[in-house]
């Protein structure tokens, strides 16, 4: 039996709060950049209901993320909430407004990760990617997290822009005390896809970067940081999630629920549906002949995983 | 977006219909998750990663 056939709830629900981003990341899979603010995202009213929703069902692990959360003025809000029921939090941000105040404030609620974007060594390198934004207050964010003795994550995405400083990052990573370093191949879904030709690193650089990971990953010295790159690909990913699928649900900013990062299917609306409702939708979406034709036309086929973001209902839910 | 929500309102009714037999359903002895059993490999899935 499916490990999600077993349970009551999700194990884990990522919620992207939002669309709006003060940085136009060329890499973004969700399209995430200033102004971009969905029309019909959750209100503070909305939200919060989500959030008793999560508590009611012992959903245990919250991700917070974007956009950038800590844009959304009841981000606080919904995080102490979840956090005094008891929910494990983890947060992504791209670290720009993270100061000592607000680590201090996150420091207060029972915070699994807070995970920070790193992509680039030099300023340089790391704008040119991160448009808008500032290496030097990434860093000094990841610094203000360990000094609120908050547990940091660091990711990084590959592009032909940064991969020659993977490692650098990897270095840097390590000695501002991150506990787990997470990349991965970068996904052709968002504005990634739309940039592909001029972000897509190349085969050569990808066996580079694969012999970088698997040495540090097997390096004593980086013991104290975890290096995940595993599932490296979309193609990877949907070859797991077929086999066993994930307990995990995916909360647009306007309250659908994907069945897939990289899928466009949407299973159901927490504005509308109970977390119940939805999590039984996407239980049998696994069994859907729509949803298990499109992860198989992705995993063959890299040229269609922009579709991911084409959100489309599915038809039916049969048992 | 218009034609999606409109699905999700059709799907809704469906399930209204379905209510008796996910009643049924929640007979099954289901485990009630716990942090315990999060693999951390599941929050760093690819595309959780990239934005």
């Amino acid at each position: 039996m499916r490990r999600i056939d077993q349970l009551r709830s999700p194990l884990f629900v990522s919620w992207q709060l939002t669309r709006d981003c003060d940085l136009a990341c060329l890499h973004c899979c969700t399209e995430s950049a200033p102004g971009k603010r969905l029309a019909d995202e959750l209100d503070a009213h909305e939200a919060m209901a989500v959030a008793q929703e999560l508590i009611r069902n012992d959903v245990p692990y919250v991700m917070l993320c974007g956009g950038e959360p800590l844009l959304v003025a009841h981000f606080f809000a919904i995080a102490v909430t979840l956090g005094a029921a008891g929910i494990q939090l983890k947060v992504e941000t791209n670290g720009q407004r993270l100061d000592a105040a607000m680590a201090g404030r996150l420091a207060e609620l029972p915070i699994r990760s807070i995970q920070i974007s790193l992509d680039g060594a030099t300023e340089q390198v790391y704008a040119s990617q991160r448009a808008g934004g500032s290496l030097a207050k990434a860093h000094a964010a990841c610094r203000a997290v360990r000094a609120a003795g908050l547990p940091l994550e660091v990711t990084f995405a590959p592009t032909r822009l940064n991969i020659h400083e993977a490692e650098a990052v990897i270095d840097q990573a390590q000695a501002l005390g991150a506990f787990r370093f997470n990349t991965g191949k970068l996904m052709r879904i968002g504005t990634a896809a739309r940039l592909w030709t001029r972000l897509e690193p190349s085969a050569d650089q990808y066996r580079v970067f694969r012999q970088t990971l698997a040495r540090r990953a097997g390096s004593r010295s980086d013991a104290d940081m975890e290096l995940c790159y595993s599932p490296f690909s979309i193609e990877e990913g949907l070859d797991q999630s077929l086999a066993d699928p994930p307990a995990t649900l995916l909360v647009l900013p306007n309250g659908w629920v994907k069945v897939a990062a990289v899928l466009p299917h949407i299973c159901g609306d927490l504005r509308r549906d109970s977390l119940l409702d939805v999590w039984d939708a996407y239980r049998r979406s696994w069994n859907d002949a729509v949803v298990v034709a499109e992860a198989g036309r992705a995993i063959s086929t890299a040229a269609l995983h922009p579709r991911a973001n084409d959100w489309q209902a599915l038809a039916s839910n049969p048992h | 977006m218009n034609e999606t929500k409109q699905k999700l309102h059709e799907n809704r009714t469906q399930k209204q219909d379905r209510t008796e037999s996910r009643d049924q359903d929640r007979k099954i002895n289901w485990q009630t998750p716990c942090m315990d059993d999060v693999s951390e490999q599941v929050t760093a899935q690819p595309y959780i990663r990239f934005t």
